[in-house]
This record gives structure tokens, sequence and C-alpha cells, in this order.
């Protein structure tokens, strides 16, 4: 009865229903071992069963094994008047959606981003991680173009402020010269750096600068002890492209993010890369981020290590 | 009892689906207790002559008429379609259409569209419009077909009050009219869900409040989509249970006369 009530992703005629649902890890995975079972693949291990969910935000570690990590999601930007009530909004978003911490970043809304810019974001990020304690963890948006304001401010944000990683956006492509010291810094510091990414196969006129799958594994090329996640494969390009772009590149994760639900997107991006290499995120689009992992007809511990594993994985590389 | 309002049969030109036979699309339907699901072809979005696609979707579909509910893809530029739409519904017992203005180069507006909703809507048939088939950003370098205008479509739902039109594949709704309380639109348009957001901006729970659960229909765009985001979304959605009923099933069992 706890499972239809909790976990199914139906009502069950003549049961109670909760006024307010809450989703768990568990309901990520259950239905993946039914997909596979009624599709005649092989079973999966009862794994899933055994995954009890953490109490968001309990536990004083920030990364506690069985969370649910979304990799790629935003704080509001306090130009907006209602960034507040935008923030909370995420914050209950995620406890309904089952996802215990969300990785976040805030992009000034006009770019290329000053230096004064970027730095405000990444102060209002860190008020953040105050506001949403063990919910919030914060990237580092910097503009690579600042050259040492830049580099300053990552040293500030992983060193002092207990940030994650590095946002990069699309003030340039991630192969332009001006980007390596800040992976050089990152490398250093042992973190990660999520590279705003998407390949159409046209010109996109408003973001002349924006990296593909192609340039972050010509970067991955350049600095192989780097750890890159290229972002948001969902994200409307195309993503096939992209993921066979980043089969050889060893030190990129995808991140699944991204409001396009295209079936197949996750198996496929797990298939060539492997899944070692596919972390979950959102990236505000909440109910498709959850809905791609859940339906992906993928194992329970592989899911596991999307929804978790493989971020953890990467943040324990930290290296101060 | 779950109903699907929007799912489809059939190869696409520019991406390889899965579950799209009969067989699969059960299988898939099954294991996320999905009970009946609206199919049409989608090998017809990209076929010159859409009636080839109808008639594959007809030969699927035998055996399980009492879970896939076929439609038919018409273009109303091409020759024959008045044929093409007879046979459609009187001889393969297609209950609806689907409609691609801009995948078959025609408006919505033009002289021909308009005898097509006439001629559906006489024989009692449903109109669905998918506003788009998948986003514009990873199209194929051989084309860009963009969405449909939802100001298109609000003259379209004006031009025909006595059709009934399900709105497939698209969001934006409260950003004009088609979504609006007291829009002074006829009542004659339904809204499929599988794009709107149900947290954050909540465009769902908008409106349903603006127009009523009535007017709100399940959808998942599978194979195209994963389903699971739109059933997602009605696991979060802060309804009641019996607003939540209507959207799951009910408003497209009375609709399709089921």
């Amino acid at each position: 009865m706890k499972d239809c009530i909790f976990f199914s992703s139906v009502s069950c005629p003549g049961l109670p229903v909760a006024p307010q649902r809450r989703l768990s890890r568990r309901m990520f995975l259950k239905d993946s071992a039914a997909t596979v079972v009624a599709i005649g693949a092989a079973a999966l291990p009862p794994a899933c069963a055994a995954i009890e969910k953490p109490v968001a935000g309990a536990s004083s570690s920030p990364l506690r094994k069985g969370r649910v990590i979304d990799c790629h999601a935003h704080l509001s930007h306090r130009s907006r008047t209602t960034w507040e009530a935008d923030d909370r909004k995420l914050i209950e978003a995620a406890d309904k959606l089952g996802i215990d911490q969300l990785c976040c970043s805030i992009l000034t809304p006009q770019r290329p981003a000053t230096a004064d810019g970027f730095r405000e974001c990444n102060r209002w990020t860190s008020d953040g991680m105050r506001r949403f304690p063990g919910r919030v963890l914060g990237y580092c948006y910097v503009n690579p173009g600042y050259g040492r304001e830049a580099l300053d401010e990552v040293r500030r944000c992983i060193g002092d402020r207990g940030f994650i990683g590095i946002k990069l956006y699309n003030e340039y492509t991630c192969t332009e010269p001006v980007v390596f010291p800040i992976v050089e810094l990152a490398i250093e510091l042992g973190v990660p750096i999520l590279q705003h990414a998407s390949h159409s196969h046209y010109f996109v006129e408003d973001q002349p600068r924006m990296s593909d799958g192609g340039h972050i594994a010509e970067l991955a090329r350049r600095y192989p002890e780097a750890m890159l996640i290229c972002a948001h494969i969902s994200g409307g390009g195309d993503w096939e492209w992209t993921i066979k772009a980043l089969h050889h590149a060893q030190n990129i994760l995808l991140d699944t993010s991204g409001s396009v639900t295209d079936e197949g997107t996750v198996e496929m991006a797990a298939a060539v890369v492997g899944v070692d290499r596919v972390v979950f995120g959102c990236d505000s689009s909440m109910t498709a981020g959850v809905g791609k992992i859940r339906g992906a007809n993928l194992s329970a511990q592989d899911k596991e290590k999307i929804l978790s594993g493989n971020m953890m994985r990467l943040l324990r590389r930290r290296k101060s | 009892m779950i109903v699907d309002v929007n799912a489809y049969l059939g190869h696409f030109a520019f991406r390889r689906l899965r579950y799209n036979t009969a067989v699969s699309l059960l299988a898939l339907m099954d294991s996320k207790r999905i009970d009946k699901a609206v199919v049409s072809s989608a090998s017809a979005i990209t076929y010159r002559n859409a009636q080839a696609g109808n008639e594959e979707v007809a030969e699927e579909v035998r055996g399980h008429s009492d879970r896939l509910i076929p439609f038919a893809v018409i273009n109303p530029f091409y020759a024959g379609w008045q044929d093409d739409l007879k046979i459609c519904h009187e001889e393969f017992g297609m209950a609806g259409l689907r409609l691609y203005p801009k995948w078959h180069n025609y408006q919505l507006s033009s002289t021909c569209c308009r005898e097509l909703v006439n001629a559906a809507t006489e024989r009692g048939m449903v109109i669905s419009i998918p506003i788009r088939v998948e986003d514009n950003r990873q199209r194929s370098w051989l084309l860009n077909v963009p969405d449909v205008p939802l100001e298109e479509i609000i003259e379209l739902v004006k031009a025909h009050p006595k059709a009934r039109f399900i709105l497939l594949n698209g969001i934006g709704y409260t950003g004009c009219l088609l979504g609006r309380k007291d829009n002074v639109l006829p009542s004659n348009y339904a809204i499929e869900l599988s794009r709107l957001s149900a947290v954050l901006a909540n465009e769902l729970g908008q409106l349903i409040t603006n127009l009523g659960a009535e007017r709100v229909m399940f959808g998942t765009g599978m194979p195209f989509n994963y389903p699971d985001p739109a059933l997602v979304k009605l696991e979060v959605l802060d309804a009641s249970e019996p607003d939540k009923e209507k959207i799951r099933s009910q408003n497209a069992m009375t609709w399709l006369r089921l």
C-alpha cells in the first residue's frame, strides 16, 4: 500500500490519496524495473526495493550516499522582484520530486557578464547556500575574459565559501585560450567545471561563442586531468550528435538536464559514453528531468550512479 | 484509468523511435499503466501522401481497438483528401485528425483547411493539432519547421465554434487568450499537458484554475517522448482527485465517446 500511495505513477482505486505526494528515490527507480519486465529485457536485481529515502537536508554530510543530486540548477537573479519566492519554489519543487541537493549557479541576465556582475551573482549563490543549508551547493560563475579577477573569484568561492565547482557560460567558446587558466585552476583545486553547451545544425546568432560537445572534447584532450561536465544534453540541440562527440573523452560527464524529453536519450548516453559518465540534472525543467531518469530503461544500479553516485565521485576529488 | 491523447506509431524521418509498433507501444503502456492511447502516424508527418501513413496505422492497430484509438493525418492541400477522410473515418474507424500545418506547409486559415475542419466536424471527429513535433533547436539541416503560433490557433477556434480541438505539445497558453480566464473564446478546445510545467511556473495549475480541469487532458507524446515526465506532472500536481481523474481519463473519454 505504501508503494501504491507514495511511489506509484497512478492512483489505486479504493485507497486513500495523499494530499501532497512527495516522490522519492524509489520512485525514480521503481518503474524502470516494470518497463524492463514488460518489454522482456534482462531482469533487474531487487536492489531498488532496498534503497531508502533520506530526509532532505537531515544529514550533516553534504555528500551522503543515497541522495539525489541535481547537478544543474539555478537560483533566481535578484533583479527579479520575485527572486525570494522563486528560490523557495525551487526548493519546494525539489521536495516534491525527491531531489535532495541542487548544484546551483546564478547567471547575469545580460551577457557577457562583468566582473562586478558575476561577483554579485556568486554572493547571492553563497547566500542561497546559507538560506538552504545542505540543499543548495554552489557553482562559481565567472567570465574568463576578466583574467585575474575571474581567477580570484574562483579561489574565493571555492576556498572561502565552500562552492563545489565552476560554471562557465557562453562568453567564450571553451577552446579559446582565455579559458585555459580557469581550467588549470579547476584542476589545481580539484573541482568540476559545468560548461554550458549545445549543438544545433545552424548558427545560433544570439550565442556566437556557444560551446558544443566537440569543443568540450577538445578541451578534455588538452586537459585530461580536468573534470568537465557537458551541460544539458536535453537542452535543445542535437543530443545524438553531442553524445557521439563525447564518446572518447573520458574526463567529461554528460548532464541529462533540459526541457527535451526525447525517449532513449538517457539510454543512448549510458550506452555510448558509459553509465559512469552520466549525471542527473534538471536545469529548471524539473518534471522533465525526473521523468527522463524514471523512464530510462536502465538498471536500478545504473540509475543510482546517474542520480548521485557519479556526481559524488566527482565532488570527492576536491583537493582542499 | 489513464488515457493518453498524444501517442504515435510508425517511423519519424529524423530520429529512430522505439516502441513505435502496436505491440511494443502496448508493452510500454502496460509498464506505465496507461490504458488507452490515441495514436496517429509519425511517418505521415513527412510522407508526401499522408494517407499511406494512415493505412499503416490502420493495419497496425487492427486487433487492438480496445486500447489504441487511431487518428488520421490529413493534408488538406493534397489531392484526394476528401476521399482519404472518408476512408479513414468510415473504413478505418478513425475518431479524429491530427493536423500539421507547418510541416505540410499550409495555413490554418486557408480555405482548404477550413473545409477539412468543417468536414471532420460534420463527421463528429476531434481535431488535434501538435504545436510542435520536436524541439526546433535539434532540427535537421534539411529543414526549419516552426511551431504553430498560438495566435493562429486562436483564430481557428474562433472560426469553428462547433469543432472540437485538442492542442498537443504546446506551452505558453497562459500568455495568450487560450489560457486566460473568461477569454471569450468558445470552449471548443482542450489542452494536453505533456509540455506544461507542473512545478515552478506551474502552467498546468494555472490552466486548471483559469479554464477548469475539464479543459485539460493527459498526454505523453510517446514514443517520441518518455511517458514518465507527463505521469510525474500528474503525481505532483496540486489538484483535487476528481480534477485529476478528469485530466487522467474522463475528459478524453467524453470527447472521444469511449
